[in-house]
């Protein structure tokens, strides 16, 4: 392989000005680029990586309070117990190895202004450019009755760890006969499709071990995601053991009582064996910090290079930032994560980041070897994301088991690439 | 090494996080531009299947930008075909799929 002199000649279109500056040789190390990342998921891992891999001589540091990171697709697999909570678990070792530095450190503020972030263990660090992907916060305030607390009784499992293994146990431990009740909060949150394929598992869960037991669903919408291909898996598989109730069905609720285990909606309560309340969610706290958080708890950003429409220089992506018609998926995170650092690179030499074709592909389980899939295809041309016509879709109605089939083994197929992109 | 067979190292530099890399690289700075322009772009949705182990999800290394772009068009144009990739290939122009299977078999051709 040649020198850097060597490959100038592939830098078309790079100005000089912007070569010069960012190859720095190490006697202008004091120049290196700054480049700080916060929060280590699906989104944050994978910018960190590429920022890294484009830019060698910069300076990338990722900010994650956790020694190692739980992944939530697939989680569903572990609260029924077809799967292990050790699958779910990475750690951020080949990022140190490939010159992230990793800052085990939790980020508490952030100056848009003087272009700093400030860590929960005193230090500051300066940046260049900083990425965003905290993730979502649950909102302790949406639902009376629900908080951090009551949620050990009544487990969210929207993050992936200790609340995964609560709402397993639970079931685990729940009386034939007993009644699981799920919430669903209005759109958007992390995963639209999440719930309903833990519900199938759920139902799956019961019809095999519980027969007696049934899951009802409270949902706060009447539509959601791969509806038909659900409701289709539903009534073939899971008659008996499985309800939805629609927000028009007075499936909405408003308030839990953690102590006896019940739910309230605008004419109802409801009590459960088991009751699992997904929580309306907003954009990670660090983010309101930043000023990237818009009155709805989520960032709008330029969906062209991920940059926040609120403060310069900063880019959000995954959960937190506002990509409809994109989900909120660790598939947009990592994605998201990789135009976002080919924009950064692009904007540090003095070049504008170009619109391109994005895509999303969700598989979910309705059962233990069986999984249907929704994928969109956007682009970003005018600087928001929208759906391109005539491509994209839901898998067959009516497949054969064979096809279902296939599905699951590319959902795990897209669970092994995901994670190997985001943490090597 | 020939302008083309260069952007594929660059390429597969990128694609593999350039840990092969090693010290020689710490202090350079900017990539080529073919890893940062809108092929570059495409070819990230491509690679949050189609990375790591080979799988169900198939592996592109090595495939020929005929073979890549032959796959893609064939998925475009059966149009009562029901996969994933049927459905993602109906997003994309006929200069878009060149471009990426350009970009993607330039990634794999040094190895
Ligand atoms: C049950 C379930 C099933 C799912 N299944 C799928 C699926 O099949 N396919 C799919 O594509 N997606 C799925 N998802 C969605 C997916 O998990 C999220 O979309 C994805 O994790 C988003 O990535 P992110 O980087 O935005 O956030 P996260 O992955 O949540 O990462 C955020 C990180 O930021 C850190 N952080 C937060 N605040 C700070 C701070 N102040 N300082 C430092 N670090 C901070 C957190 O510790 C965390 O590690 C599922 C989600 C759930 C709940």
């Amino acid at each position: 392989m040649g020198g850097w002199i060597g490959r100038r000649g592939v830098l078309a279109g790079m100005s000089a000005a912007a070569v010069s500056s960012l190859a720095a040789p190490e006697a202008f190390a004091q120049i290196r680029t700054r480049l700080v990342v916060i929060g280590g998921g699906f989104g944050g891992a994978t910018a960190a990586r590429r920022l890294k891999a484009l830019l060698p001589g910069a300076d990338v540091t990722l900010i994650e309070p956790n020694a190692t990171y739980m992944a939530c697709p697939f989680s569903n697999l572990v609260v029924t117990g077809l799967r292990d909570l050790g699958a779910q678990i990475f750690s951020y070792a080949e990022l140190s190895k490939e010159g992230v530095t990793v800052a085990r450190d939790r980020a508490i503020d952030v100056d848009a202004v003087a272009r700093t972030v400030v860590l929960e263990g005193g230090a500051t660090l300066s940046y260049d450019r900083l990425v965003l992907s905290p993730g979502v916060d649950l909102r302790w305030d949406a639902l009376e009755g629900y908080d951090e607390t009551t949620a050990r009784r009544l487990p969210h499992a929207w993050k992936a760890g200790a609340q995964t293994a609560l709402l397993r146990d639970q079931l685990a431990s729940m009386e034939n006969g007993g009644l699981v009740v799920m919430t669903v909060p209005p759109a958007p949150y992390r995963c639209p499709p999440g719930p309903y394929e833990r519900a199938s598992l759920i139902a799956h869960y019961l019809k095999t071990q519980k027969p007696r037991s049934k899951l009802l669903i409270l949902d706060a919408k009447d539509n959601f995601s791969k509806m038909p291909l659900f409701m289709e898996a539903w009534a073939e598989l899971y008659p008996d053991h499985l309800e939805w109730r629609s927000a028009s069905e007075d499936g909405r609720v408003s308030a839990v009582s953690a102590a006896d285990r019940t739910v309230f909606t605008d004419f109802e309560s409801v009590q459960g064996a088991v009751v699992n309340i997904i929580p309306p969610q907003r954009a990670g706290e660090i983010a309101v910090r930043a000023g990237v958080a818009d009155a709805t708890g989520w960032c709008p950003v330029n969906a062209i290079s991920f940059e926040s429409t609120l403060q310069p220089n900063i880019h959000v992506i995954g959960d937190a930032s506002i990509a409809a018609p994109m989900p909120k998926s660790a598939f947009a995170a990592n994605l998201q994560a990789k135009i976002c650092a080919i924009a950064i690179v692009r904007m540090l030499s003095g070049q504008t980041p170009q619109p391109t074709v994005l895509a999303n592909t969700c598989y979910s389980y309705t059962g233990p070897d069986a999984a249907v899939s929704i994928t969109g295809v956007y682009t970003n041309e005018d600087g928001s994301l929208s759906s391109v016509p005539s491509a994209g879709g839901l898998s067959p109605l009516a497949a054969t088991d064979s096809v279902r089939a296939a599905e699951a083994a590319q959902a795990e197929g897209w669970f092994s690439a995901v994670t190997a992109e985001a943490f090597g | 090494m020939t302008a083309r067979s260069l952007r594929g190292f660059f390429a597969i530099l990128s694609a593999v996080g350039l840990a092969a890399c090693g010290a020689n690289s710490a202090n350079e700075a900017m990539p080529p531009a073919t890893d940062l322009d809108r092929s570059a772009t495409l070819a990230a949705t491509c690679s949050g299947c189609h990375a790591g182990p080979e799988t169900a999800m198939i592996s592109l290394d090595g495939l020929s930008k005929e073979v890549l772009s032959d796959a893609m068009h064939r998925y475009k144009s059966e149009l009562d075909g029901t996969t994933v990739m049927h459905r993602l290939a109906r997003g994309y122009t006929d200069a878009d799929i060149d471009a990426v299977s350009t970009y993607l078999a330039a990634s794999a051709e040094v190895e």
